[in-house]
């Protein structure tokens, strides 16, 4: 039992639910079995740009975080890693937030026996301002009247508060420099397959949720739902897991496609930079956000690189000293590049820095097994 | 006859480059002395942001020595640096320093006239990389000047 089809049984978690809600329906069996003390996940606050990380006991509270939420990108591994350590707790991760886990596992910062991840596949999300404004001006509509919004078939789809659905491609946004975030377009990992379940609706058939199983422990969760009366389910067919299979690659080689324009074609030159480094003011937003970098005792803040606070910062004393750090690790989630008041394109600069460093040395950030090899003490042989 | 307007930050690990460097100044060997010599217990202890620290602070060059590969008086510090070093390589190029301005090189302690070899050679290539940047900037200030 590798994949399967599944919807909730529940008619709310359905009616609220991305097809078939079988996410909510598993969290719910998860939290009310007591497997879990909590579920972290992302509730939809008052809007479809609105969306935050909310740590929920209380089963009922569940059907506020049902439904997809594309235009509100949070990461959630910084949380864990700062506040819920020590907590058996449920998590709904994206790609990137399972690749952010991931390293911060391999930091020791998280202990994976005490979470559940319930992976949720992603072809990309939306930057919460280009989104009204895209909507304003490719679906002419007001903002402010999605209910509900979905990415399908290469489509953008949003509902309006009538009940009406407007969609547009995604490459026509993408075209006229709106649609996914820029990172999005570049990220290769479209199934979180280092979670325990990945969930998502490629190949699935309406109203109901395709999933992979990756560990046992994912196995038994959901089969602890099917007992319990939460999901049901049925077998994929042979057609829908190529089809689910043919999306995947057909998205991976879209990324890379992006890669190549992004990071080589139309990567700013030496002066260029030069210009955009000489942009940045040093306020430690792409560092606070990192959801990766969270040391207790930051070495940007030590006085040995204290800068004198009236002269123009030094992109080598916050820039460099990052990318040093974890450069290697990584997981292009992009939200360096969302805080940044000054427009740095940070999120290009580390990934193509990981990119790089997987030429030299095969380590691909949040997917590969074991420690990165900065952190290991063996004795290889590398060609200088 | 040197240029004394070109420094060099030298981090040498105790038990061999630093010998090595000793060693080249016991037998008398001559080496530019440009390189300011900081002493670090292992190269293994070195991080990329000693070295991007030096560079801040006005290094023309940054020279990294160890003990080579294997013979680690801390068993594995060598092979620990050489991994930053490829890392160090890298952001060099995207922060825009020139990789040249930054030079490792394994030297054991008995091994005066490597070093003196290396000094020389690093010298060289900084002063060489000096006058290209002088040429640059004379022809854009005279392009501005017309």
């Amino acid at each position: 039992m590798k994949y399967l089809l599944a919807k909730a049984t529940d008619e709310e978690i359905l009616s609220c639910g991305e097809c078939g809600g079988a996410v909510t329906a598993i969290l719910k069996s998860l939290l009310e079995s007591n497997s879990v003390n909590a579920v972290l996940n992302i509730e939809k606050r008052e809007s479809v740009y609105d969306g935050v990380p909310t740590y929920i006991t209380n089963s009922d509270d569940l059907i506020k975080t049902a439904g997809s939420l594309h235009c509100a990108p949070t990461m959630i591994s910084d949380i864990i890693a700062k506040y819920l350590k020590d907590d058996n707790i449920a998590v709904t991760t994206k790609p990137c937030d399972a690749m952010a886990i991931d390293e911060i596992i391999k930091r020791c910062g998280i202990n994976r026996d005490n979470i559940t991840m319930i992976g949720l596949n992603c072809g990309g999300t939306v930057h919460p301002t280009v989104a009204e404004e895209m909507i304003k001006l490719f679906y002419e509509i007001n903002p402010d009247d999605v209910v509900s919004e979905e990415i399908n078939k290469g489509q953008f789809i949003v509902e309006l508060k009538d009940g009406t659905e407007k969609s547009v491609k995604i490459d026509d946004l993408e075209e006229e420099g709106f649609g996914r975030r820029e990172n999005c377009q570049r990220c290769e990992l479209k199934i979180p397959r280092k979670a325990d379940i990945a969930c998502g609706n490629w190949g699935a058939g309406k109203g109901y949720t395709f999933i992979e199983i990756n560990t046992p422990k994912g196995e038994k969760i959901v089969q602890k739902a099917i007992d319990d009366g939460y999901i049901e389910i049925k077998e994929p067919s042979e057609k829908q897991i190529n089809i689910r299979k043919k999306i995947e690659n057909i998205m991976i080689k879209m990324a890379k496609k992006s890669q190549k324009k992004q990071l080589k074609t139309e990567y700013p030159i030496k002066e260029e930079w030069d210009e955009i480094f000489s942009r940045c003011i040093k306020c430690f937003r792409c560092r606070d956000i990192c959801p990766i970098c969270n040391c207790k005792v930051c070495s940007l803040e030590s006085d040995y690189f204290q800068e004198d606070p009236s002269i123009k910062p030094d992109p080598l004393m916050m820039h460099g000293i990052r990318l040093a750090h974890m450069s290697f690790s990584c997981c292009n989630c992009g939200q360096c590049e969302d805080v940044c008041p000054m427009d740095i394109p940070v999120a290009k600069m580390f990934q193509k820095l990981q990119k790089e460093y997987q030429n030299d040395t095969g380590y691909i950030s949040g997917i590969s097994e074991g420690k990165p090899p900065m952190y290991s003490g063996e004795k290889e042989e590398i060609l200088e | 006859m040197t240029d004394d307007n070109i420094k060099i930050v030298g981090f040498c690990c105790n038990w061999c480059c630093y010998g090595g460097a000793d060693n080249a100044g016991t037998s008398r060997m001559p080496y530019p002395s440009n390189i300011r010599i900081i002493r670090v217990m292992c190269s293994g202890r070195i991080n990329p942001e000693m070295v991007f620290k030096a560079f801040h602070e006005g290094a023309d060059g940054v020279f990294v020595g160890g003990c080579h590969i294997g013979d680690c008086h801390y068993d594995a510090g060598n092979y620990k640096w050489r991994r930053r070093a490829i890392l160090i390589r890298h952001i060099l190029d995207q922060m825009g320093i020139d990789q040249r301005r930054f030079k490792h090189d394994w030297v054991s302690a008995s091994e005066g006239a490597k070093f003196q070899r290396i000094m020389k050679e690093f010298y060289e290539e900084l002063s060489e990389l000096k006058n290209e940047q002088n040429i640059d900037n004379t022809t854009l200030e005279e392009i501005t000047a017309k």
